[in-house]
């Protein structure tokens, strides 16, 4: 049995990492190609608020999310 | 968009003279939902948006989309337009 314990520490170390990883993966429901957009309203040029379906209602919209302004990114 | 406030936006568009509208996601409510949020404590902007691109269609749903690992990775603007092209969008 002590030769055991190690092993069955190991095993339950390996069990909970194992489970924290899982809570850790981040929304169940990742967002995919031929899923439906997330609608969103944001804050737009003079602060004026943008809702996404108002602009697809007029067409396609091709959304790009980049870092910080006035950096490289 | 980017999670800069809706007024430095403002600052770098005039700045820029960019021809699209820019919109700022500062409470972090739209980039969860894209996959698109960074939480990086060692960042003094903690949580940050990720360089990604979406297009959307007039159902609103996405046709494509890309997000990339690194921010300093720039997609090919022909790749972007021939996705829309592509998309059938």
């Amino acid at each position: 049995m002590r030769r055991m314990t190690p092993l069955l520490v190991a095993a339950l170390l390996l069990a909970g990492l194992g489970v924290a990883g899982l809570c850790s993966a981040g929304p169940a429901t990742a967002l995919e190609v031929g899923q439906k957009a997330p609608d969103f309203t944001l804050p737009g040029p003079g602060g004026k608020p943008v809702k996404l379906s108002d602009l697809t209602a007029k067409g396609p919209v091709v959304v790009f999310t980049f870092i910080q302004a006035f950096t490289n990114t | 968009m980017s999670a800069d406030h809706a007024a430095t936006l403002d600052a770098f568009t005039k700045q820029n003279k960019i021809s699209y509208p820019l919109l700022s996601d500062f409470r972090r409510a739209m980039l969860p939902g894209y996959d698109a949020l960074v939480t990086d404590e060692k960042s003094p902007i903690f949580r940050y948006a990720k360089r990604a691109y979406y297009v959307i269609d007039r159902n609103g749903v996405v046709r494509y989309m890309k997000i990339q690992d690194n921010a300093l990775d720039l997609l090919d603007p022909g790749e972007v337009l021939k996705a829309l092209k592509d998309s059938g969008a």
